[in-house]
């Protein structure tokens, strides 16, 4: 049977991460999303500030995620994914703060994600084409970077999933780094070549996929194999909401908005086994917290219902 | 490179006096006439009545445009099918393409455009009509120079868009050469439609780059990749950002060397405008695809100069000379903030604007600053006669990560 998984933010806090990771469980979830990103935002990242939490040594970041894990363990919930604090790179950065994110968050990131006993860690592209000219030449920066981290990733036994984002202007949204399909299937298996290991894969966000008109289906299909974990949540076409699915429609008939039949096809077709991992953090602020219980258990529950009709032959 | 008008929303097709006099009157020459499926099949009972209802309906547009030598870029066909294509839509779709040729009599017509969607194909990417009928459809335009053009799709899934037929680069261009090769020479190609990739997220530069020069015509329009609309080109905006990528666009084509026909699709802004204000519209309309060109054509302007000197050494002579510094090296700049003279900036000396009254005559003077209009008349009042270029970094091919910011 295929597994559920939720994000952890919005769920577990550090205060007793235990209590969280316990709710996720009650609530019919097998696993979940490590949101390692809360604790360097991108908010303040984009402002050009960082704060002090990655600046622990290696053993200090595992003593104060020691109740994490544990309270993980204790609940039967295992950490199937994590995501790296994002974004990798500052445009208008200046070195040392760029620096600091290539070689200090990112493989602190990666070592916390081993420390988890977790395999997947999800990477952001950098957005970058604006300012080079073209995508391929922000590939190719994207590449340099995740170079460096190969020998780490190789010696961890990691998969990087790069994931489907986007960029914006005037608050519309267009496609960003890791679009084209066809493109992201050639790149990741040179890259995986080159080391002689699955250091690369995928990470399908079915909200960014939707923003950006992407056919679930398609792309969910080719990408095939190198698919390994997923960020599922829905919107309303125009902006990020990362709400729960179905949730919203634009014709009289009221019929879903979103292709989720097609996400289905394209996940029997590439016959997924992995974890149906919800990253659904806002429909839980946006909720009472007096509903928190019930809104957890129906993204479950609607987790279960993918997983049924995924497994139907 | 050139101007196309979509006649779409700026004429009556019963009563085109008007409108053809609007378009020729800001200096459009070619125009587009779109021809909608589904209109001809409400109004006709058999395939039959086609071209007698074509003919009858589109004959005094097409013979005010002969008398006013307007000429007929492309015809535009456009219809959605809502289930899988019938194979009698398919025959309906051959005689409206005859009957659509056969109605321009002898005036030519470059390009036919084809806007069609079938929601059980476009959601998969592909082309609705299968090879075999469009080699159909190419022999029906044989007699004539036209090329048939395909055009990016979106899907409709329920009110939201979806990338439909076509919008898949590496599968159109593809399918494009093998029907090339079945015809024997280049009958096939593909317009641009910019809307279209604006309402889903798509980004154009990759896709013009991809397909090179397939592309022979682009569908300027805007909207507000909410819903689908032709607005003239940046008028959909908000947070003073316009909601199209043109950069995607502009880099795109340039880096194609497009050089075929700018559509400008603007058929919900003029039908929103009243007629009375419709001559304080066009000139605008006729402006902005100009724009677009000289845009594209940019490196042009500094090809044709021997040798140039800037104006201006700020962020606009900073993304000069990162953008084009190597290729058209100018002499200097100059620049009217006193404190910078004896200066050199990115590797230009910083001269007072004085220095432009000893330029050879075959030196050209490019503005580097927004202030265009006062910094001509300075240079001008100044006595200076050399020919005077405007530069724009607005669409660069790269840009810096960051501008610089001086005191006030």
């Amino acid at each position: 049977m295929i597994e559920i998984g939720v994000q952890t933010k919005n769920i577990v806090d550090d205060i007793c991460p235990s209590n969280g990771f316990s709710l996720i469980k009650k609530s019919g979830f097998d696993c979940a999303d490590f949101s390692l990103n809360s604790y360097l935002s991108n908010i303040s990242l984009y402002s050009l500030q960082k704060n002090k939490f990655f600046d622990g040594t290696i053993s200090e970041l595992e003593q104060f995620f020691t109740p994490h894990r544990k309270g993980a363990q204790e609940a039967g919930i295992r950490i199937n994914q994590m995501h790296m604090p994002y974004p990798n790179f500052v445009p208008n950065g200046s070195e040392d703060l760029n620096d600091y994110l290539s070689k200090v968050v990112a493989p602190k990131s990666m070592q916390i994600c081993s420390f988890f006993g977790c395999s997947h860690i999800v990477v952001h592209g950098f957005k970058l084409a604006r300012f080079l000219g073209s995508e391929e030449a922000e590939w190719n920066r994207m590449e340099n970077f995740l170079s460096t981290l190969a020998p780490l990733a190789k010696e961890l036994n990691l998969t990087l999933c790069l994931e489907n984002i986007y960029s914006s202007i005037g608050n519309q949204i267009i496609e960003g780094p890791c679009c084209n399909v066809h493109k992201m299937i050639d790149r990741i298996d040179r890259f995986n070549d080159k080391y002689s290991a699955e250091l690369l894969g995928f990470c399908f966000d079915t909200g960014h996929a939707k923003l950006v008109g992407l056919n679930f289906e398609d792309f969910i299909t080719n990408l095939d194999f190198r698919l390994k974990v997923l960020h599922i949540h829905d919107n309303d076409g125009i902006g990020d909401l990362h709400q729960l699915p179905f949730t919203f429609t634009k014709n009289r008939e009221n019929a879903c908005s979103t292709d989720w039949s097609g996400f289905i096809k394209g996940m029997r077709n590439v016959a997924f086994d992995k974890v149906l991992s919800f990253e659904t953090a806002p429909v839980l602020s946006s909720f009472p917290g007096e509903l928190k219980n019930d809104v957890l258990s129906l993204i479950a529950k609607v987790g279960r219902y993918f997983s049924d009709k995924i497994s139907r032959e | 490179m050139f101007s196309v008008c979509n006649l779409s929303g700026i004429i009556d097709v019963l009563r085109p006096a008007q409108g053809i006099a609007d378009v020729k009157n800001v200096g459009f020459n070619q125009v587009m006439i779109e021809i909608d499926f589904r209109h001809i099949q409400e109004e006709c009972q058999e395939v039959d009545d086609y071209g007698p209802y074509i003919k009858k309906y589109y004959t005094r547009l097409l013979d005010k445009c002969n008398s006013e030598c307007i000429g007929v870029y492309a015809i535009r066909l456009n219809y959605r099918f809502g289930a899988s294509l019938p194979s009698c839509s398919k025959i309906s779709l051959l005689e409206i393409v005859s009957a659509s040729l056969s109605a321009l009599g002898t005036m030519p017509c470059d390009f036919l455009i084809l806007d069609i969607q079938d929601t059980g194909y476009a959601k998969r990417g592909e082309s609705c009509l299968t090879q075999e009928e469009c080699i159909c459809i190419a022999n029906e335009v044989k007699e004539r120079n036209t090329l048939i053009l395909f055009e990016n799709q979106y899907h409709d899934f329920n009110g939201n868009f979806i990338r439909g037929s076509f919008s898949d680069a590496s599968y159109t261009r593809n399918f494009i050469d093998e029907l090339n090769r079945l015809a024997g020479f280049e009958r096939f190609g593909l317009c641009m439609n910019v809307g279209t990739f604006t309402l889903c997220g798509q980004n154009m530069q990759e896709y013009a780059s991809s397909l090179g020069e397939r592309i022979k015509s682009v569908i300027l329009r805007d909207c507000d990749g909410i819903r689908d609309a032709s607005l003239l080109p940046f008028t959909s905006s908000s947070g003073g950002q316009s909601h199209t990528d043109w950069l995607s666009l502009i880099r795109g084509l340039r880096e194609i060397a497009f050089n075929g026909g700018l559509i400008l699709d603007m058929k919900d802004t003029a039908a929103s405008f009243s007629t009375l204000l419709r001559p304080h519209l066009m000139p605008l309309a006729k402006e902005t695809a100009v724009y677009f060109r000289w845009q594209i054509e940019l490196e042009s302007i500094l090809q044709k100069n021997k040798h140039i000197v800037l104006f201006g050494a700020g962020n606009m002579c900073r993304n000069y000379m990162k953008c084009y510094g190597e290729k058209y090296k100018p002499l200097y700049t100059c620049d009217n903030k006193n404190e910078l003279w004896g200066t050199e900036f990115c590797g230009l000396e910083v001269k007072s604007p004085e220095a432009l009254k000893s330029l050879p005559q075959n030196c050209a003077i490019v503005i580097c600053n927004i202030y265009y209009r006062e910094i001509e008349a300075q240079i001008r009042n100044m006595g200076v006669s050399n020919s005077i270029e405007y530069f724009n970094d607005e669409y660069m091919p790269v840009f810096h990560f960051n501008r610089l910011t001086r005191g006030v």
